[in-house]
């Protein structure tokens, strides 16, 4: 059996990216399952999406904790969680980013193939949903699923959901993925990133669903606790604030969903990226364009 | 004390009254709503105190009574049937949130077809809600019972709703003689309500939020444990009531005639009253004939049942609502309880839809007990009373 875990972010593709790869494998004659796990299902938060193939019937309905592959369709992954826990010493790596397989740090070292499928995506389909192109790079770091049945899954997938241009574009996508990719051995200089979870047994739990505010084991949990979420890494692109454009109309500061722009004295502006997702809209809003959104998690 | 002469409907808003109760969400639905129309009378006369809120469906009379017993007061309700069902998807916040709610439910069958008869198949599928779930013999009981569920919801060790069950008309419409408490006894009896997690702006929590798998099985036995503990603190407080009103129930369910008994049945609600008849009848007879009076469903006594019976010949199970092509609620329950032993059960399905259980049917229901512990035993479900051949 071969196992593949993908971590991405909220609207990068990464559970089409699984349900892809598993009719790919199908189509190779395998059986496969591809399933998510949905938690804050926000565009840019992070994500899991699993991915079985096997010769013969697969008996196991559970997620995966020791991937033969990982595939991180964001290469900042490794800071916020600990994404290469469990994978196998023996497995491999697919990994979006524009560094060679040598220079990323992963946390474990192991085979690595590297594509900078965000650049590919731009270019092929105008927007950062890397999933096809990862897709190609993946045909390359195994060897039983081949980069035709991949593309074959795509046209299907994406064909029947989107049209068949979107569909030959995402397969462009990823055959130009197949070509670019590199592989190597990546870098373990950073250690896996250790969170602290609150995992009480059901007897330290507190009685009833019900939370005061309450610091258990360093982590701060019950009402008012979000603080402690730095959602600013889920956003992709960042809002560039001119001040010399500015008219303090004050619409992108009432506007903003997560209330990060904060109302100056002089009624100008700053913005909080500890907690700014990227949505956009006060760039969108902003009737003079003094807010620009950059592609990256950027601050000014 | 007084002694009067009411329905069980009007026991039953004594039994509130005496508890004082701050908030009391209502919608009317037969054959409960002279439960609410007394209540109202009560405040509306400057009786009673209490917030009375008509809601505009049974769905946000439980959101209400959920959100007021979390805000820290007691809070009670009641309703039937349909209403029941409406409530539904509320009934599960309470037991979670562990919230002190006393709801009667005067049972009524669920439609279709429609009716508003008696039937158990209203309240039985809510075993599962995490409600501990009570059924009541008489008008008296109806009454003790909400003075009972206060002290038992209440307790540190079990902070969870009581659903008391009651039959419809049998019960709710049916005058019988009631003694009510003075208030002053009541006070002794039942202390004030210490909620635990009182909704405080000035301390705030966070209630019922979205809580990931990682504590999603642990909050769940948690509720499991605090069931366990309901049933030593159901023992307990039935005694103590015996203290101060001088009647004792018998606490998870309670025997009649069962000392030297062979054979036995086992009925809850109404249809009891009538078993107690027949029993003295079979007695009278020189039979060994005996009762089990199944007062809770949740908590379950598995393991009180099991010595309870372990020497009869037969037992047979009543059953007020049907598992199609099954086995009634009840007797599924107590079979599975039962498994260690190889005693021969029946289940016996009668009175349904508000369908007259007739002491006919009742003594049928005796004989083929009977039958069963000299090893005759036709089918494992009779239906009593129904007409042309049971298949």
């Amino acid at each position: 059996m071969y196992e593949v875990r993908f971590h991405g972010r909220g609207g990068q593709g990464a559970v089409m990216a699984a349900q892809t790869l598993a009719e790919a494998a199908v189509l190779e004659g395998y059986h496969a399952q591809a399933f998510p796990y949905f938690g804050a299902e926000r565009r840019g938060a992070p994500v899991k999406a699993f991915a079985r193939i096997d010769k013969s019937r697969i008996t196991l309905k559970s997620q995966i904790y020791n991937p033969d592959m990982l595939v991180l369709l964001d290469e900042t992954l490794p800071e916020i969680e600990p994404v290469a826990e469990g994978l196998k010493p023996e497995g491999v790596a697919v990994v979006n980013t524009a560094m060679a397989p040598e220079e990323y740090d992963l946390g474990i070292s192991v085979v690595t193939t590297t594509v900078d499928a965000t650049t590919i995506a731009f270019e092929k389909l105008k927007a950062p949903i890397v999933n096809t192109a990862i897709l190609g790079a993946m045909a390359k770091a195994q060897d039983f699923v081949s980069l035709d049945s991949i593309v074959k899954a795509i046209q299907d997938k994406f064909g029947e959901r989107l049209g068949p241009r979107a569909a030959n574009l995402n397969s462009d996508a990823a055959r130009v993925a197949y070509q670019s990719a590199r592989t190597g051995r990546c870098k373990a200089v950073r250690p896996i990133l250790q969170k602290p979870q609150w995992l009480p047994d059901w007897d330290q739990m507190p009685i009833g669903v019900t939370l005061p505010i309450t610091q258990v084991e360093g982590v701060v949990i019950g009402p008012g606790s979000a603080w402690q979420n730095l959602v600013g890494t889920w956003r992709t692109s960042s809002p560039n604030y001119d001040i010399n454009k500015c008219i303090r109309c004050l619409r992108c500061w009432w506007s903003c969903p997560e209330g990060t722009i904060k109302r100056q004295e002089d009624d100008h502006m700053k913005f909080d990226y500890r907690y700014c997702k990227g949505c956009g809209i006060c760039a969108q809003i902003c009737p003079v364009s003094a807010i620009d959104m950059v592609w990256g998690v950027k601050s000014w | 004390m007084v002694t009067k002469v009411i329905s069980a409907d009007h026991a039953v808003a004594w039994g509130a009254r005496l508890c004082r109760p701050e908030v009391i969400p209502a919608f009317p639905i037969t054959p409960q709503t002279l439960i609410m129309e007394l209540l109202s009378e009560f405040i509306n006369d400057g009786e009673f105190d209490a917030d009375f809120i008509p809601a505009e469906s049974e769905h946000s009379v439980m959101s209400i009574a959920v959100g007021a017993s979390a805000g820290g007061v007691r809070t009670f309700t009641a309703t039937s049937s349909q209403g029941l069902a409406l409530m539904h998807e509320m009934l599960y916040a309470a037991p979670q949130i562990r919230l002190p709610i006393i709801m009667v439910n005067v049972n009524r069958s669920l439609g279709a077809a429609s009716g508003i008869w008696l039937e158990h198949n209203d309240s039985m599928p809510e075993r599962e809600s995490g409600w501990i779930q009570v059924y009541v013999e008489d008008n008296q009981e109806a009454l003790d019972m909400v003075l009972q569920g206060y002290r038992i919801a209440e307790d540190e060790r079990v902070r969870m709703p009581i659903m008391i069950c009651l039959d419809g008309f049998v019960l709710s419409h049916t005058v019988e003689r009631v003694e009510v408490p003075d208030q002053s006894e009541v006070d002794r009896f039942l202390p004030k309500f210490m909620p635990i997690n009182a909704l405080d702006p000035s301390d705030p929590r966070m209630i019922n939020p979205l809580v990931p798998p990682e504590y999603a099985m642990e909050m769940r036995y948690q509720l499991d444990r605090a069931m366990d503990s309901s049933r030593k603190v159901i023992s307990e407080v039935d005694e103590a009531f015996a203290l101060s009103f001088g009647r004792r129930y018998g606490g998870l369910f309670d025997m009649y005639e069962m000392e030297d008994a062979e054979f036995a049945l086992l009925s809850l609600g109404t249809a009891t009253t009538t078993a107690r008849g027949v029993v003295d009848e079979l007695r009278s007879q020189g039979k060994k004939a005996g009762l089990i009076k199944m007062r809770f469903m949740r908590p379950f006594p598995e393991k009180e049942l099991l010595q309870a019976v372990k020497n009869l010949k037969a037992l047979g199970v009543f059953d007020r609502s049907v598992g199609f092509n099954s086995f009634g609620p009840v007797f599924t329950e107590v079979r599975g309880a039962l498994s260690p032993l190889r005693l021969p059960l029946t289940d016996h399905i009668a009175g349904l839809g508000g369908r007259d259980l007739t002491l006919e049917e009742m003594r049928s229901i005796f004989a083929r007990i009977e039958e069963s512990a000299s090893g005759k035993i036709e089918r494992d479900v009779y239906w009593h009373g129904l007409r042309g051949e049971q298949k």
